[in-house]
């Protein structure tokens, strides 16, 4: 039986959670962005497998994680605009055309990967980057710089996306149209040209979320994301509509997740402890819809059409 | 044997139709319903992941396969139903059609068949890994040892660790996955007291990258050996494979998930028991048996990985074992 | 009924042309003309005011002028160019900005952020220095005084409005169109809204003034014109007209403005509200130790702007919103925390400010909604089975009595207008023969011409010696009807005056907390 409390198990466990965290993130950033413009995507998940399975498939046949890469954020802009098309043009219900995005990235991944895959065959995982001189830094270095390029991308785009939607007049487009659009139409911005841009940013990082989990894994099954666009959409809700409120629920299931796996692997926790402390993460879920029913920050005009004549 | 994501389960109810119709695609051939004596003996499969699982899944689409080797047969079949209200619809399906063996290969299933099987009493069904048939007539049980295999590939393993630390990645701690697990570690305590055998049930049979996160925490901890059962060990043998950590699979043959370190697989010879239980149909007995695959009967077999370079002596180990389990001389304890 | 159309006005200064011409603006909906070769000429430095009743065409006329229409017929000339108005953006650039009475702001923004939005390419830094300094000389100049960092959802409405009317100024509009700006104002707002509107026609700006009070329009206009059923139905200046003439070009036929109020017998007190705490839906006290005595045959008017109580007090002698302290006493006996049914058994009648919220059931038929009180008595039901044929010459009566315009009884009752539906409400409320009554908002919404028949009912009422409590947000209507005047100002009584001591500029100093 190992010791959890020794530098080497923290700097593990921090490390694995960080990995973890990363799919959580690209997608909650999404989906936040899209949610502060009044969007509601249901189908992140969808979206992450077909991201998963194109990165994949690229990486079978050409070898290459870059193009993986482009090809994954190809597949969130051909989303992207599918949903731009059903949710601005023809107005569909969001909830539900979210579903419908969830149950074809779900159906169809599977069929291709049964037609032109098979089995499943590993490919070559994300190396990780470690990056000079900070990742030397005893602890410090080992947990947070020696991650592959897509974490610290992920990282870098909490910031980014906080600059976005605070400092910019984008972001300023972004917050006017998901909470008052008719407000933001008088004035001249484009309610809907603004969401169609944070539908396919959404959709992007959604499908780069997918990537993540394949290329880190390596392989490709079905239901490979496993619910964690679901998770990443309870994160929005967590993170009261703020990216580094994203961040932390992101952290945090990160952080649970491979805390109760390392617990696993030292054989701290064995048989029906190990199965009870499984389920920390379900019972984070449950925590966060409590979150949820707060709806503190919850853009006004979330999930509702813009229609001019109204 | 698949546990739904924690918070899909409800949504995923509503894939049911899109599934079962995408999954028909890719599964086998769907038969027509002649019902022709003379034709061939047809067989229908409800199964909870892709045939092409290398694990549980596709242990039975092998195992059928092989038995259409040696007799005509017709398989038709619906996967992924891991939500067991679709698979149920897909048994009454089939059972409507009047096939001659339907096949409900998850341990999960067994509400379903019990109530489907009643209605029913003129379809033979076989249900595993199981060893209750609810007493009725035309219901087949099968289930497996794999402990013993288990237990064989859990002394090789213990020879084989230099560190003398083993990981395994299990799914949830019921059927066939258990048994594996505890006679894994069994084996390993036996051949090598005082081992490190830390077992991480990641509850859940799907969740890949969890996988993978669990063998890289063993790793970093020091194991120099993993396995894992069921579909989601596809996560922890990249990592094996990039660490350059020896695996023992189970289920299937693991060999194409990493030529360099699988050493052996535990395979599962469903046809075993299904040539027995088609044997009996054939006979006018529908069931009420409860079948077992084992070393002894053939049902179970080590395949060791040719490209993986193992040591004469260790090899020999793992055919003492068997040998011994075989005859009765070695118990697994379970 | 025909009306005179006034000729052309001979415009004061000939040497100004129009800086906005409208002409021969029509647009059709499915089923309805809402213009019709409409035609609008604002000259600049003026304040032009279209005057017509709801459903006149007067938001479409203005949503065209703003390109959140397209006319199909018509062309717009502006500053003597003829312009094509495809959107928002297209209006703003040419100088048009628009208050639009549900405010057009975003609640979590700021101000300046609020000022800001849609004035700089889609990805910039967004600086809001600039932005502050810009504005603050704009709300300096025209005495507009508002924090630019404050958030829009702290603002209290006069506020808002001035936020508003700084988005268009901040564009440096030329034209601004303003629409029923005084509806949310309190009377001193009102004065230093109009201030600000004189300012800003002294610079040269065109201002069109939508309205339907009618003394603010003879206040403020310089023209006048009045929308019809889609048509323009007259033109005018306040010089050459009159209140009563501009109220029958609005209604198609004569109406009187004043109310004969009469003389009625003062009776004993019917309804006694001691000390009453209520709270409202944010959990503070909304109502503030409130005191009041409504006497047979008399009309006890409230009034204030909205939001100061008045709904909660009326929820609270209804029994529909519990009472934290204090006694609410009707024919002398205690009611406070009995149900609705049990109060209307008391003898109390409720006509809500909501009338499509709480008076009446839209997809229920004119005979049902008429027929919520009372149903379950003889003649019109007999051990839980509804007679029909009574219930129905009941209601045939009643839709005829108290003129509701409805092609039938059993017409779904959203299909009627406001006034009429108000109509509904108040021939069930008042042929329930109650001996007090409360009287939320009667005539908000509501035409002229129904309004002046609500009013003649509730005289009537009183007439019958029926004890009312009106409450109200439109002055004219407290102060025409009132035979005493409670001003409620943050759940407390500020004062009381009786009818003809105060004028509308001392109840308006009390309204806004001036004693």
């Amino acid at each position: 039986m190992g010791d959890f409390f020794t530098v080497s198990a923290l700097v593990v466990t921090f490390a694995s959670g960080i990995r973890l965290a990363t799919p959580f993130l690209l997608a909650s950033l999404g989906e936040t962005l899209g949610q502060r413009s009044g969007v509601l995507n249901l189908g992140v998940e969808g979206v992450m497998l077909l991201g998963a399975f194109g990165a994949y498939y690229t990486v079978l046949k050409a070898g290459s994680q870059p193009l993986a890469l482009l090809v994954a954020i190809a597949i969130g802009i051909v989303m992207g605009l599918l949903y731009a098309v059903v949710t601005l043009v023809m107005q569909a219900e969001q909830g539900i055309s979210g579903i419908g995005v969830f149950l074809f990235g779900l159906g169809f991944t599977d069929l291709a990967f049964q037609k032109w895959v098979g089995t499943p065959i590993p490919i070559a995982r994300l190396e990780p980057w470690p990056i000079p001189g900070l990742s030397d830094i005893p602890v410090i270095g080992e947990v947070l710089f020696q991650h592959n390029p897509l974490v610290y991308g992920a990282f870098l785009l909490v910031p980014i996306m906080t600059y976005l939607i605070s400092r910019t007049t984008f972001g300023l487009n972004v917050r006017a149209v998901g909470e008052t659009p008719e407000a933001a139409d008088t004035l001249g911005v484009s309610v809907n040209g603004t969401r169609l841009v944070t539908i396919i940013v959404a959709n992007v990082l959604a499908s780069l979320a997918g990537a993540v989990v394949a290329l880190e894994v390596g392989n490709f099954q079905q239901n490979l994301t496993a619910g964690r666009g679901f998770i990443a959409i309870a994160l929005v809700y967590f993170g009261a509509w703020r990216p580094f409120g994203a961040m932390v629920g992101s952290l945090l299931f990160g952080f649970v997740l491979a805390l109760v796996n390392q617990w696993g692997a030292l054989g701290i926790i064995s048989g029906s402890a190990s199965s009870l402390a499984a389920m920390a993460p379900a019972v984070l879920t449950i925590v966060v819809l409590v979150f949820i029913s707060n709806r503190v920050g919850q853009p006004a005009a979330l999930t509702r059409p813009f229609d001019r004549s109204n | 044997m698949k546990s739904s994501g924690k918070v899909i389960g409800k949504l995923l109810a509503l894939t049911a139709a899109m599934i079962m119709v995408l999954a028909a695609c890719g599964g086998g051939d769907s038969g027509d319903s002649g019902g022709d004596e003379a034709g061939p003996f047809r067989v229908a499969i409800v199964a909870p992941s892709a045939d092409n699982d290398v694990a549980f899944t596709q242990s039975i689409f092998d195992s059928v396969n092989r038995v259409g080797e040696s007799r005509d047969i017709e398989i038709a079949s619906s996967t992924g139903l891991f939500v067991v209200e679709d698979a149920a619809s897909a048994l009454r399906g089939y059972a409507e059609e009047d096939y001659d063996l339907v096949i409900a290969h998850g341990s999960q299933y067994g509400a379903p068949v019990e109530e489907i099987a009643k209605e029913f009493p003129e379809v033979a069904f076989a249900w595993g890994t199981e060893v209750n048939t609810f007493g009725l007539a035309n219901v087949s049980a099968y289930t497996v040892r794999s402990d013993e295999g288990g237990y064989a590939m859990g002394a090789m393993a213990a020879a084989l660790s230099e560190a003398q630390n083993i990981g395994v990645v299990g799914p949830i701690e019921v059927g066939d996955a258990k048994l594996y697990v505890d006679g894994f570690k069994a084996g390993a305590e036996a051949q090598s007291p005082g081992i490190a055998v830390n077992v991480n049930y990641i509850e859940s049979f799907s969740d890949v990258a969890l996988a993978q996160e669990a063998a890289t925490a063993f790793v970093a901890n020091g194991a120099d050996i993993l396995t894992g059962t069921a579909q989601m060990v596809v996560g922890a043998t990249g990592v094996a494979q990039s660490e350059g950590v020896a695996w023992f699979g189970t289920q299937s043959n693991q060999s194409s998930l990493g030529a360099d370190i699988v050493v052996a697989s535990q395979v599962y010879h469903w046809e075993v028991v299904l040539e027995d239980i088609i044997a009996g149909i054939d006979e006018g007995d529908l069931g009420g048996e409860s079948h077992l695959l084992t070393l002894e009967n053939g049902g179970l077999e080590i395949e060791f990985n040719d490209a993986y370079p193992l040591d004469g002596a260790i090899k020999q180990i793992g055919e003492d074992m068997v040998a011994g389990l075989k005859d009765g001389s070695i118990k697994t304890g379970q | 009924m025909s009306v005179s159309t006034v000729p052309e006005p001979k415009p004061t200064s000939p040497s100004i042309t129009p800086m906005l011409e409208m002409k021969g603006i029509t647009k059709r909906f499915p089923g309805v003309i809402a213009n019709d070769r409409v035609d609008l000429s604002v000259r600049p430095g003026t304040v032009h005011t279209l005057l017509g009743e709801n459903g006149a065409g007067k938001s479409t006329l203005m949503k065209i002028l703003y390109g959140l229409y397209q006319p199909d017929e018509g062309e717009i000339f502006f500053e003597g160019k003829r312009i094509e108005i495809m959107s928002p953006a297209d209006a703003i650039n040419h100088g048009i900005g628009m208050i639009h009475q549900h405010f057009m702001l975003v609640p979590t923004l700021t101000v300046a952020e609020n000022v800001a939005l849609g004035l700089h390419p889609a990805l910039s830094r967004a600086d809001m220095g600039p932005v502050r300094r810009r504005l603050t000389e704009v709300s300096d100049q025209y005495g507009l005084k508002l924090d630019p960092d404050a958030y829009i959802w702290q603002l209290a409405v006069g506020e808002r409005q001035r936020a508003e009317i700084l988005k268009a100024l901040y564009r440096d509009a030329q034209l601004l169109v303003l629409d029923e700006p005084t509806a949310v104002l309190t009377p001193p707002e009102v004065d230093d809204l109009f201030a600000t509107l004189r300012q800003l026609t002294a610079d040269g700006r065109g201002l069109i003034f939508i309205s339907h009070k009618l003394h603010e329009v003879m206040e403020l206009a310089d023209e006048v014109t009045v929308l019809r059923d889609g048509e323009v139905s007259g033109h005018t200046t306040p010089a050459e007209s009159s209140r009563e003439h501009l109220a029958e070009l609005m209604v198609g036929r004569s109406v009187s403005l004043t109310r004969d109020v009469g003389v009625s017998e003062v009776g004993p007190a019917k309804l006694q509200v001691d000390n009453l705490y209520v709270r409202g839906d944010r959990g503070t006290d909304a109502v503030k130790g409130l005191s009041l005595e409504v006497r047979a045959g008399e009309v006890v008017g409230i009034a204030g702007v909205s939001g100061n109580g008045q709904r909660e007090l009326a929820e609270a002698i209804f029994g529909l919103r519990p009472v934290v302290s204090g006694s609410i006493a009707i024919n002398g006996e205690e009611v406070v925390d009995h149900t609705p049914k049990s109060v209307r058994t008391n003898g109390l009648a409720y006509i809500p400010e909501e009338r499509m919220k709480d008076g009446a059931i839209g997809d229920f038929t004119v005979a049902e909604n008429l027929m919520l009180v009372g149903y379950k008595e003889p003649p019109f039901a007999r051990r839980g089975f509804l007679n029909l044929e009574k219930i129905k010459e009941r209601c045939t009566d009643l839709v005829h009595r108290y003129a509701v315009k409805t092609p039938t009884v059993e017409t779904p009752t959203r299909n009627l207008s406001g006034g009429n539906i108000q109509k509904v409400v108040i021939a069930r409320e008042f042929s329930s023969e109650a001996e007090a009554m409360v009287v939320a908002q009667p005539t908000r919404g509501v035409d002229i011409g129904a309004a002046e028949y609500i009013h003649e009912q509730l005289l009537r009422q009183r007439a019958a010696g029926a004890a009312i409590l009106l409450i109200s947000e439109d002055l004219d209507e407290i102060m025409q009807l009132s035979d005493r005047i409670i001003v409620l100002l943050e759940g407390e009584a500020m004062g009381e005056v009786m009818r003809g001591d105060a004028t509308v500029g001392e109840i308006g100093l009390l309204m806004s907390g001036v004693r």
